[in-house]
């Protein structure tokens, strides 16, 4: 291995080692701070500066309060039980955190510095990095099991349980909605699936894109445990589901990879169906698109902060019911639309397109518009119908209960 | 049919109306900011917290008129324990779910504010590392005697002694009461009277109702007395 390789290897992943870990730290803040003000509180104010009285002269709406609580972690006793496995009750953690850093390489976000190092190194220049991206993220499942198996606790195993069934079941409508933007751009490779959505051509201005944005939202938060999808950790039935019998660092390290978790996957969200770094300025100023890139991140996890502050939790059978009897089918049939309207666009151009280019750009160059804004306006009504229908039929058969002795 | 996931954005708006309105309506916040304390004043440990009556009330929006926290008992007058309204009958005692409450009776009666001798509790104290805040006491006492404080700042360094309140503790004015629950006080207070009322009513009535009786029956008695004879002529 050469120098220059280290080299190139450090540049392209010290940075987002540094970069997504403080935004962990911030988003935990602006978390806390959020759901306080939505239940009227006023949250974390009083940490501040260091080394000034309490910290809490110069307390910066509390902004200290993430490092307060790093500190408190580092120093917290590490308790594992007397029956616990210890081997892989300290590998869980850290098999949690390490997938969730793997797959931030493969965000195509454009740092100034990335464009000075060979290609190799940059994994979202991968051919198959959406493909790679799932299959990391898919090892989360098998840290939280892990979690759950070698605490030797009834709540720990019972999350776990809950966590496998809820991950595995929506890893299917997730890739799914993925496989609609591999359609419209004829490749795996982030960076060009990025590129392919350049200006305003974001994949979410389509109505298959839509569908598949909001399809891939559900499952993105489902996927990351968030509310109200938070069955894994339910505090109100299980404790803390499987990190029940965490303490101190290791504790800490579960929330970072939660956290890193809903980074990565906002930022495939990003990619897929936001238009990576694109946005207003892009063009006169290539640094915004870091900066573009990181807002719908966070525009992303406001939302999902916003949905854990109004949302109640969902029951089980709710959560299976939802995943393979609504979001499964509709994503199939996502897909079949969107096969057919490309194919409806193509009409007999398809022997002509240039496989290096972007699909949907090369069929939308000389397409009728009455052609598009009919197919634009009957997929979004199959789409709704066939949602509306699928609701209907979905629901469980519960019958509104009967009160005997309230009202 | 209502729109396919409508009720979500419809919690999103509220949440969202809570969100933005905590930031311009200071009376949404119901928990305590000690932002407004000097610095100096800050707390420095936990047993330094103020616990000067009615500092607790001076941000008005932070306690809220609603709030219950551990239970009280009521006198009267400026003297506590001369109008105190407990009167030592220990059904909250038997009644308290956790059992925090414990009250020894006084051996001899004492004049409280009604005027009448009264026991009085010797001993009344409230262990609030048990209590619940059920507030059942305060539903079963017929005194009136016994009701809910607001008072939250009991954060103390000692662990049993500390969180044990006894009976002078507990002791507080109806004034006080007034000033922190002003419409249950005020409720509370029609109540005690219209029962005061209906009870001197009542006891109006029973001696309007005895006189009567009293009457009729001298009448009756002097009718009878006068009729006697007329029984006695018509039995001739």
């Amino acid at each position: 291995m050469s120098l220059e390789l280290i080299r190139d290897i450090l540049v392209a992943t010290v940075p987002l080692l540094l970069i997504f870990p403080t935004l962990f730290a911030f988003t935990t803040w602006l978390e806390r701070k959020a759901l306080a003000r939505i239940q009227n509180r006023i949250g974390p104010n009083k940490v501040g500066v260091p080394l000034t009285r309490y910290g809490g002269r110069f307390s910066l709406f509390g902004l200290g309060q993430p490092m307060a609580d790093g500190i408190k972690m580092l120093f917290k006793e590490n308790i594992v039980p007397r029956d616990a496995d210890r081997l892989f009750h300290l590998l869980a953690p850290i098999l949690a955190l390490i997938p969730a850093m793997l797959v931030l390489c493969f965000l195509p976000i454009d740092f100034p510095w990335i464009n000075n190092i060979q290609d190799s190194v940059k994994a979202f220049m991968l051919d198959g990095a959406v493909i790679f991206f799932f299959a990391i993220t898919g090892l989360n499942t098998l840290a939280v099991f892990m979690a759950g198996w070698a605490s030797r606790n009834k709540y720990s195993l019972l999350g776990g349980m809950r966590a496998i069934a809820q991950m595995v079941s929506y890893e299917i409508p997730l890739v799914l909605s993925a496989v609609i933007v591999v359609m419209m751009v004829g490749s795996l490779n982030a960076a060009e699936i990025a590129n392919a959505q350049a200006g305003w051509n974001w994949f979410v201005f389509t109505p298959w894109g839509l569908a598949a944005f909001i399809i891939f939202f559900i499952a993105a938060l489902a996927e990351t445990n968030r509310s109200p999808f938070d069955l894994p950790e339910a505090e109100s039935e299980i404790i803390a589901g499987y990190f029940t019998e965490y303490s101190g660092f290791k504790f800490a390290l579960f929330f970072l990879g939660e956290y890193i978790a809903m980074f990565a996957i906002s930022g495939l969200a990003v990619t897929l169906f936001l238009g990576g770094g694109a946005g207003p300025g892009v063009a006169a100023l290539p640094w915004l698109s870091v900066i573009w890139f990181l807002v719908k991140i966070f525009a992303l996890i406001a939302v999902m902060i916003w949905l854990r502050g109004t949302l109640p939790r969902l029951r089980v059978d709710q959560l299976m019911g939802f995943a393979w009897k609504f979001l499964l089918p509709l994503s199939i049939l996502n897909i079949f639309i969107a096969g057919s309207a490309l194919h409806l666009l193509a009409g007999d151009r398809l022997a002509d397109l240039d496989e290096k280019q972007p699909i949907l750009r090369q069929l939308m160059e000389g397409a009728n518009p009455l052609v598009v804004a009919g197919l634009w306006i009957g997929a979004l009504l199959i789409l709704y119908v066939a949602a509306n229908g699928l609701n209907q039929l979905s629901r469980a058969k519960v019958r509104p209960r009967e009160y005997k002795y309230a009202e | 049919m209502s729109l396919l996931g409508g009720g979500i954005f419809k919690g999103m708006a509220v949440t969202l109306r809570n969100f933005v309105g905590s930031y311009f309506y200071k009376d949404r916040l119901t928990t305590n900011d000690y932002s407004w304390r000097p610095t100096d004043k800050l707390p420095q440990h936990a047993g330094e917290y103020p616990k000067e009556e009615g500092e607790q009330l001076r941000d008005a929006t932070t306690v809220t008129n609603y709030s219950r926290n551990f239970p009280m008992l009521l006198h009267d007058g400026s003297e506590p324990m001369d109008t105190i309204r407990c009167v030592a009958c220990q059904i909250c005692e038997r009644e308290c779910p956790p059992q925090c409450i414990y009250i020894e009776k006084s051996t001899e009666k004492k004049e409280n504010a009604g005027g009448k001798p009264q026991f009085y509790p010797a001993k009344f104290d409230i262990d609030v590392s048990v209590c619940m805040s059920c507030q059942i006491c305060v539903e079963v006492c017929p005194f009136d005697a016994i009701v809910m404080n607001s008072q939250f700042e009991l954060s103390t360094p000692d662990r049993f002694g500390g969180l044990l309140l006894r009976r002078d503790d507990l002791l507080k004015s109806n004034d006080y009461y007034h000033n922190i629950h002003p419409e249950e006080a005020a409720a509370r207070d029609k109540r005690i009277a219209e029962e005061k009322a209906a009870k001197e009513a009542k006891k109006k009535a029973a001696a309007e109702a005895a006189r009567k009786k009293a009457e009729e029956k001298a009448k009756a008695d002097a009718e009878a007395s006068e009729g006697t004879p007329d029984i006695q002529e018509d039995a001739e």
